[in-house]
């Protein structure tokens, strides 16, 4: 009999309105979001459109592809502290303004020539490089299908390309069903490997930052492994506890962070590029539940999270989904609350009585700071119409304000004493969401 | 007690609501010969009285355009029309379209044209068979390769009648699937007479799924679990003429104008919608003694109740 699945899967898929593609066997949807992330003082902006298209191919067999660019400008803190004085810097990311060629011997002897962009910094304002400007591609691939029917394999991988890094990432998920599906364990494993590939090279450890000593590319390698259990504890809670282990090797600084260097004035008498332990271990354990009233849900998660860097930090968050009476919409109010210990090498500068550091960065990311985000969010379905009633879209709108306040601020020495050298940061952020099934 | 006034006391005729034991609320009603049936995973009435009324709306909308039991349904109007060309509405033209291509992809097994065969095949249990000269007779008023259909007119030639019997009550479930999956984000089964498709799983777990053992009334053979797409079962359960030990099932190969011989007495078969699993397993009963196989070929999951 010549009668094949897919004529008569394609047949019903058009009787029922239906491309010929479909829910549980092979159907595409396409989900897009399109995000403006603004930071505040002229620092970053960001556009990032993200497209993410969902593919079934029968039994639950199913590819993820999500492609993203982002477009970044704005100015960027390169590490030093304010002065009372007027800083000059050389941009190595600088394609305009006051461009200078810059001749440097890197580590192994050999000349290279560099176009740079110079900026200088007014005195008591914080370091900030004005050329910031960076392209990122990205796409993320995922392919989940059951081996048996209580066991699921994903596979997946991420490629993300800027100028000056190139991210490559495999990661794989196996999952388990027992206890009549109401408990599932999964175990993942990601390994990522990126080059660091800094415009002129990448600049060696700890090095003056006037000497222009630098290597060629870096690298780094990242491994981590997830062991997670989800738990349904009653018709209207479902809970996840998932503990990760991460490690990173190699050249895990930022090729475009420096440190003041301060005499017991307070005045800056040089540079150096920071540095970094080569390798970081990381541990995490995160509780989450979803809680479904009647016309809401509720979701809290908590993660602490310690490194062998020394920092410790504490996740709280609550999402409060409130629907409409309908059911096809929803607003839902969104708090996260962060805090973290610094690094035992975090330094906002260091002192010109030290003659060799062993690890050090005043990246403020890695000093002792808490962060608030107030988020809201408004999603709302269509339906579709009388061929297709199911086939209704879904559109969101997300605002999210962030602020994040330095926890330690020890004053600097002799004239920096006036000097705001902590300043913080203010972010706000809006996305828009399109879903498309198909 | 009289009936304890529900909350919101709009319960159209012919529908009940009730809480079961595990917390789903089902409502039932009466459609296409069937009892039918909406499983929710919701314990608000309000919403799944709302849910509830929409699938039995759209049952009987399909029951009233396509029941050849009813004087004013679309295919007793063409039926009517046997000898004249008319055109049909685009609901109709997307199910001949589909009678069209499962006939082809049938060899001519799957026909809604086969009605005819009813009027010498009564399947009330008795062991009145037909003689074969009355069915040749009959056989020549079967096929759909006899129509002159392209959409969207339709030219039946006279004597010849349609029955979508074999695919309304899937196609109603597929519908009525997709209304309320349009509605809201809760999980439920539509279950139209043992044809059935949820939507997925609900909190409660997988739905399970009684196939009754043919023959018998009401005796669950075996359970299933469905966690999402649909099932659909063909058999013989009550429907059979038997004579000289011979069971003659109510499926009826057209191209024969005789019953299948040696089928299972029930085939269930899971697909992703009911009009596909339903179609699976009343082309695997045609294949009679070869219904393993031919479900086997098809790649598809299924159960079989010899």
């Amino acid at each position: 009999m010549q009668l094949t699945r897919s004529k008569l899967f394609a047949a019903s898929c058009t009787l029922l309105g239906v491309p010929a593609v479909h829910a549980d066997q092979s159907d595409w949807s396409a989900d897009s979001a399109l995000t403006y992330y603004h930071e505040s003082d002229g620092r970053i902006t960001a556009v990032e459109p993200v497209v993410k298209l969902k593919g079934g191919f029968g039994n639950e067999r199913t590819l993820d592809v999500k492609l993203t660019y982002d477009s970044l400008s704005g100015a960027t803190p390169n590490g030093a502290i304010p002065s009372t004085r007027t800083q000059t810097f050389a941009s190595p990311s600088g394609t305009s303004l006051n461009p200078v060629v810059q001749t440097y011997t890197t580590a192994s002897g050999q000349s290279i020539s560099e176009r740079s962009t110079v900026y200088s910094i007014a005195p008591g304002q914080l370091p900030m490089d004005p050329n910031y400007s960076d392209q990122r591609f990205a796409i993320n691939a995922n392919w989940q299908q059951p081996l048996s029917r209580l066991t699921h394999l994903s596979v997946g991988g991420d490629l993300s390309y800027e100028h000056d890094f190139l991210s490559t990432s495999l990661n794989t998920t196996l999952s388990h069903d027992f206890n009549q599906k109401n408990t599932t364990l999964s175990l993942a494993v990601n390994g990522e490997y990126d080059s660091v590939q800094p415009i002129g090279g990448a600049p060696v450890a700890g090095s003056d930052y006037s000497r222009f000593q630098k290597n060629g590319d870096e690298s780094k390698l990242d491994v981590n492994v997830m062991l997670g259990l989800t738990q349904i504890m009653t018709r209207r809670w479902i809970a996840d506890v998932n503990i990760s282990s991460d490690r990173m090797t190699g050249y895990l600084n930022d090729p475009y962070k420096i440190i003041s260097i301060v005499d017991d004035t307070g005045n800056v008498t040089g540079y150096l590029y920071e540095k970094r332990p080569q390798s970081r271990t990381r541990n995490s354990i995160f509780w989450e539940n979803h809680i479904a009233l009647d016309d809401s849900t509720i979701s809290t998660s908590v993660r602490h999270m310690t490194d062998n860097w020394g920092i410790h930090s504490d996740t709280l968050q609550l999402n409060w989904r409130l629907f409409n009476g309908d059911h096809d919409g929803y607003i839902e109010p969104q708090l996260r609350w962060y805090r973290q210990s610094a690094a035992n090498f975090y330094v906002p500068w260091l002192s010109n009585n030290i003659s060799y550091v062993d690890a050090a960065s005043a990246d403020s990311r890695l000093g002792a700071l808490h962060a608030l985000t107030f988020g809201l969010k408004y999603a709302f379905k269509t339906r579709g119409d009388f061929d297709s009633p199911s086939k209704g879209n879904e559109y969101a709108i997300r605002a999210e304000f962030y602020q994040q306040t330095p926890d330690q601020k020890m004053p600097g020495p002799g004239v920096l004493q006036g000097l705001n050298l902590y300043p913080g940061l203010k972010a706000f952020l809006i996305q828009f969401e399109w879903k498309f099934s198909n | 007690m009289k009936a304890n006034a529900r909350s919101s006391g709009s319960v159209p005729a012919g529908l009940r609501i009730e809480k079961r034991s595990d917390g789903l609320l089902a409502g039932r009603f009466f459609a296409m010969g069937s009892p039918c049936e909406i499983l929710v995973a919701d314990d608000n009435r309000r919403r799944v009285h709302t849910l509830i009324q929409l699938a039995a709306e759209e049952a009987w909308r399909i029951e009233k355009k396509y029941s050849r039991y009813r004087d004013d349904s679309i295919i007793t109007i063409i039926n009517r029309n046997a000898g004249e060309a008319m055109d049909v509405d685009a609901e109709t033209a997307k199910l001949l379209d589909f009678a069209a291509q499962c006939h082809e992809l049938s060899d001519g097994l799957f026909d809604i044209t086969s009605g005819a065969l009813r009027r010498v095949w009564t399947f009330d249990g008795s062991d009145r068979i037909p003689s074969a000269s009355a069915v040749n007779f009959i056989l020549p008023l079967v096929g759909f390769d006899k129509i002159k259909w392209q959409a969207p007119q339709i030219m039946l030639p006279e004597g010849m009648e349609l029955d979508l019997g074999g695919i309304g009550k899937e196609y109603a479930v597929d519908r009525v699937h997709e209304l309320l999956a349009a509605q809201r984000s809760v999980p439920f089964l539509v279950n139209f007479g043992g044809d059935l498709r949820a939507d997925r799983i609900a909190p409660t777990g997988a739905w399970q799924i009684g196939v009754e053992r043919p023959g018998t009334d009401r005796e669950a053979a075996m359970v299933l679990e469905l966690e999402h797409g649909a099932l659909a079962t063909s058999g013989d359960a009550r429907r059979f003429l038997l004579k000289d030990g011979v069971r003659y099932g109510h499926i009826i190969d057209p191209r024969t104008g005789w019953p299948v011989v040696d089928a299972p007495r029930s085939i269930t078969v899971a697909a992703s919608t009911c009009v596909e699993a339903g179609l699976l397993s009343t082309l695997a009963m045609l294949q009679g003694k070869n219904a393993r196989q031919f479900l086997d070929e098809q790649q598809v999951r299924y159960w079989i109740i010899d």
